[in-house]
């Protein structure tokens, strides 16, 4: 059995698993016609890749500290709060963990302590969606893929208020984020699942130009559609993208 | 370095600056022809993967599908503007010794013919030839390609085949 055309290439490109290409050079040591055929195809290789260094030039003389200045200066207040939520997340954990012991430990006051505390303030569970992070503003959840030739945004239920804000970007994901609590997140090979029963949040989906097929349900009912460049949305253009509502088209 | 002695976020983008912006850079030329934006596009796409703090799952793959939108998008703004453009010349590959007369212009024509040939191959072959040729997996290429990475191999021996026919068909024998 000779080698097809794609072990030939992987051989040749060292792709094979180990066992896969040890199995491959022992069939090419005994086959002539096995062995005349990755020769050409490393001969044809390396003409062709001759012919493509006669178009190239010197590239640019950048350095690593050029562009990392370059995002700085752009966007100083983001690289801050990036470089600073590691060590913050961190910290919180730490306290977190500290606090968790400190009430698991048989008689320890904590446990007294917190349950005074809670009956005090009377504590009722937060409206759905209603997060909040640091400093009053909404904290955000979301989800981020790359998509394959098609992807399939599927929004469990359909929403009475709230909806999502559609916006295509140079970036190679798909981006879905939402006020945290206010849907649940999956992903499949070809599909978001977001499970947004009872939410009224507003939904911002990021969709990359480039990407090739996008489509956004809510339950059965399309209500965008990215084929291509085209795009049909039952929703209405606004600045920088597509205004939704999340509810089945005609109601 | 972090606390745990894993290299910072900082670091590991350095690394992949440093072994991956010429090849980015050498892979756009090719597939634009245009040194400008090809440099543009390939600083831009690590200044945006720096902004995002943290690195993708497969770094190289994201580089390169950024990389190539901004190429595309820098591409068709600069398409309305070229026709008050002449193309330049008189360029020289700065690693090569100075040519001769004779050999700069052999070099310009073979030049031409490679970049004629590549502009005439199918887009995605053109780009699976020129991904490879700069040493990307076949992980990296269906990554950013979109494609299955099982059909890889035989997707990059169709693209070189082409690419050789079409030399071969307009310039004689590579």
């Amino acid at each position: 059995m000779h080698l097809d055309e794609d072990q030939v290439q992987r051989l040749l490109h060292g792709e094979l698993s180990p066992p896969a290409e040890r199995s491959a050079r022992e069939h090419i040591a005994g086959c002539d016609d096995c062995r005349r055929r990755l020769s050409a195809a490393e001969r044809e290789e390396n003409e062709v890749h001759a012919l493509l260094r006669v178009v190239d030039y010197a590239p640019p003389e950048i350095r690593a500290e050029t562009i990392t200045a370059r995002a700085q200066a752009a966007d100083p207040a983001a690289r801050a709060r990036d470089a600073a939520w590691p060590r913050l997340a961190a910290g919180f954990l730490l306290v977190v963990g500290i606090a968790g012991v400190a009430y698991a430990v048989p008689g320890s006051p904590v446990r007294a302590w917190v349950h005074e505390i809670v009956q005090r303030m009377g504590v009722r569970p937060e409206p759905s969606g209603a997060s909040r992070g640091p400093g009053g503003s909404p904290a955000v959840s979301g989800i981020a893929v790359l998509p394959e030739r098609r992807l399939l945004i599927l929004f469990k239920s359909d929403q009475a208020e709230g909806g999502a804000r559609v916006s295509l970007t140079d970036d190679p994901e798909v981006r879905v984020e939402a006020p945290v609590g206010a849907a649940t997140f999956a992903s499949g090979a070809d599909r978001l699942l977001i499970d947004n029963e009872g939410s009224s949040a507003t939904f911002e989906i990021r969709i990359p130009r480039s990407a090739t097929w996008v489509e956004i349900r809510v339950g059965g009912d399309r209500v965008f559609l990215k084929d291509g460049s085209r795009v049909t949305t039952t929703g209405s253009m606004s600045v920088g993208g597509y205004v939704l509502r999340l509810t089945p088209p005609g109601s | 370095m972090e606390p745990d002695g894993t290299p910072s976020f900082h670091e590991r983008f350095v690394d992949l600056f440093d072994a991956h912006f010429q090849r980015i850079y050498r892979y756009l030329h090719r597939l634009s022809g245009e040194r400008e934006l090809a440099a543009d596009a390939a600083q831009e796409a690590f200044v945006r993967l720096y902004r995002r703090g943290s690195l993708p799952d497969s770094p190289e793959a994201w580089l390169i599908s950024v990389a190539m939108n901004l190429l595309r998008n820098a591409a068709s703004t600069q398409r309305r503007r070229l026709r008050l453009l002449t193309p330049a010349r008189g360029e020289n590959v700065l690693s090569d010794p100075p040519p001769s007369p004779e050999q700069a212009m052999d070099a310009e024509d073979t030049r031409r013919q490679v970049r004629a040939a590549l502009d005439r191959m199918p887009d995605r072959e053109r780009r699976m030839l020129l991904l490879r040729a700069e040493g990307y997996s076949y992980r990296d290429i269906a990554t950013a390609l979109r494609l299955n990475e099982g059909s890889v191999g035989v997707l990059l021996a169709r693209a070189r085949r082409a690419f050789r026919e079409i030399y071969k068909e307009t310039f004689g024998a590579p």
